[in-house]
């Protein structure tokens, strides 16, 4: 378990992160989101002991990152997968990790099988795909065998079957009882992948909820109904304190009223309805609806590029 | 994190770095050569001399002058255990797998350390080897490796070695990177050389206390009465780099990695 108790962090006036408590729990997945700059990484390197919180505390099991005695052993991390030496060959990559915290060679072979690098063990990552390198990070993270997992974006720019590993991956490391805390900007990955999430926005705490009730709470339920007596029907909805809008192709989206409501008023009035249609938002739509305030780079309208 | 496990772990790292055959390749060339220069021009020196400078004249004093260029080469590589980690970004990395700060520099000092002391006295004896070898070649006196004095020159040579590694790792923590600390490095170390810019009294001062002058006192063979006694200017090399070490240290510890 990581448990964040306030933790800061300053650069000069601006707090890129402010105040941030929230525990991470094992046994889930638990996606961490918030627009570019939003301190995700730098909330994660302060975990690890990278960077000195100005204030305020992050701790793994009780402990200072800094106070584990085998760290590698409790926390395994992937935070830049570029961060490999260009001529030092994957195998000495990891031996050189494996050997301060205890770790042989035969758990460095057995790693690099597991994530498919067996082949290429004696090469230099310089000539590596930036799938290969992911990998590679992938194998510093699982290389202690750690109980608690930090990934820091791991999918970013892998390919369909590399995405599909990740979420494999990070799954069954929840499944098996670990604490895995996952990066991404990709909703709809996070969507299928995450169990719990936390959501921050410039240093600060947006929401810290499970995926299912994040989705819930942003975003607007609303239902589309499609009935050949359409004006009628809004006026009814209306009436029952429901907000009605023009839907696609001529239907009404309803916000406001539930499915079974919006049934029972129209045959209680003998209109006909061809669709009811419950409409969940996407992990995506609640996200932004959530951070729209807390965007630091906000592109504009696509129009405006002219 | 056990030392030895933090060790090996430097090892392992040490002998990956592609450079660092590059700055071995070019200390044993420039122990060649500027050994061997070293003694063309003592021996050019030697035959212009009248008699009673040659009588004074001693052999030892070109044998081991190639030493402070090597060093170049040497706080080259020492400096590049540290850089080429934070040029590629592994430093993070390497923090997160020996998050004790103090260690993870205790134990690349170490390898440094280790390496650069094995490396001195072989690169001493190549370039006492060419420079009596251009001596004798003109029929100037010369010495060999076994006669009194020299011996003892060549560990101190493996000693000062030893103590540069560690100024340019020491140079590598401070800096970060790679052009810095092996320009900066460079540029201390030979600044004895271009003493004879500065005004006589400041140059005596430089030749005598400047660290790296200082600490080319241990390969003195004939250490006469001028300058540092060659454990004193150990001293000073060994202090410079020890405060280095300790400002290196203590800013490594408290930056974010
Ligand atoms: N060393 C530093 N000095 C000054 N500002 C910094 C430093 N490191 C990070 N920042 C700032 O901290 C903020 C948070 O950055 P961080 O990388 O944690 O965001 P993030 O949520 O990981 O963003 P992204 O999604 O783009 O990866 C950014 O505005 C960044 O400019
Ligand atoms: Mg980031």
């Amino acid at each position: 378990m990581i448990e964040l108790r306030q933790l800061t962090k300053r650069y000069g006036e601006v707090a890129v992160v402010d105040g941030l408590s929230f525990d991470v729990r094992p046994g889930a997945v638990t996606g961490f989101l918030g627009p570019n700059g939003a301190g995700k990484t730098s909330t994660m390197r302060m975990i690890l002991g990278l960077d000195r919180p100005t204030s305020g505390s992050a701790t793994i099991g009780g402990r200072r990152y800094a106070d584990l005695p085998m760290p590698l052993r409790e926390v395994g991390a992937l935070l830049d997968a570029h961060a490999v030496h260009p001529r030092r060959t994957a195998f000495d990559h990891l031996l050189s990790l494996a050997y301060g915290n205890g770790i042989g060679r035969r758990r460095v072979e057995e790693v690099l099988g597991l994530v498919g690098l067996a082949d290429v063990a004696g090469r230099r990552p310089g000539g590596f795909s930036l799938g290969m390198k992911q990998r590679l990070g992938i194998a510093v993270a699982l290389l202690g065998d750690p109980p608690v997992v930090l990934l820091d974006e791991p999918v970013n720019g892998l390919d369909p079957e590399g995405i599909r590993w990740i979420r494999t991956l990070t799954r069954s490391l929840a499944a098996q009882g670990r604490t895995v805390l996952l990066s991404s900007h990709l909703m709809s990955e996070m969507a299928l992948t995450a169990d719990h999430l936390v959501v921050i926005g410039r240093g600060r705490l947006i929401a810290d909820t499970g995926l299912e009730a994040f989705v819930r709470s942003a975003a607007r339920q609303a239902v589309l109904v499609r009935t050949p007596d359409a004006p009628r029907l809004a006026s009814l909805l209306r009436e029952a304190g429901a907000v009605v809008r023009p839907g696609a192709g001529g239907g009404l989206t309803v916000t406001g009223l539930s499915g079974a409501e919006i049934g029972g008023l129209a045959g209680a009035h003998g209109i006909v309805l061809h669709e009811l249609t419950p409409w969940r938002a996407s992990l995506e739509e609640a996200y932004l609806e959530l951070t729209g305030d807390s965007v630091e780079f906000a592109s504009s309208p696509a129009g405006a590029v002219s | 994190m056990t030392a030895y496990g933090v060790l090996r772990s430097e090892w392992v790292k040490f002998r990956s770095i592609r450079a660092m055959l590059g700055c071995l390749a070019g200390a044993v060339v420039a122990a060649g050569s500027y050994g061997y220069l070293f003694g063309m021009a003592a021996a050019r020196d030697y035959l212009a001399a009248p008699a009673a400078d040659r009588a004074a004249f001693d052999p030892t004093e070109t044998a081991f002058r190639a030493l402070v260029l090597v060093g170049v080469l040497i706080s080259a590589a020492g400096a590049l255990t540290v850089t080429s980690e934070y040029a590629s970004g592994t430093m993070p990395v390497s923090v997160t797998a020996v998050p004790r700060r103090g260690l993870l520099l205790a134990g690349k000092g170490a390898v440094v350390a280790l390496a650069t002391l094995l490396t001195g006295p072989p690169l001493a004896l190549l370039s006492l080897t060419l420079s009596q070898a251009a001596l004798a070649a003109r029929g100037v006196p010369s010495v060999g490796p076994g006669d009194p004095g020299v011996p003892g020159a060549l560990l101190g040579a493996g000693l000062f070695t030893g103590l540069i590694g560690l100024y340019g790792m020491a140079l590598g923590f401070l800096l970060r990177r790679s052009a810095g600390a092996v320009s900066l490095g460079t540029f201390l170390l030979v600044l004895p050389g271009m003493a004879g810019l500065f005004p006589e009294a400041v140059a005596r001062w430089i030749v005598t206390w400047w660290p790296s002058a200082a600490g080319a006192r241990l390969f003195a063979v004939h250490p006469g009465t001028e300058g540092l006694a060659p454990l004193a200017g150990a001293g000073v090399l060994a202090a410079t780099v020890l405060g280095l070490l300790c400002a290196a240290a203590a800013l490594f510890h408290r930056r974010d990695a």
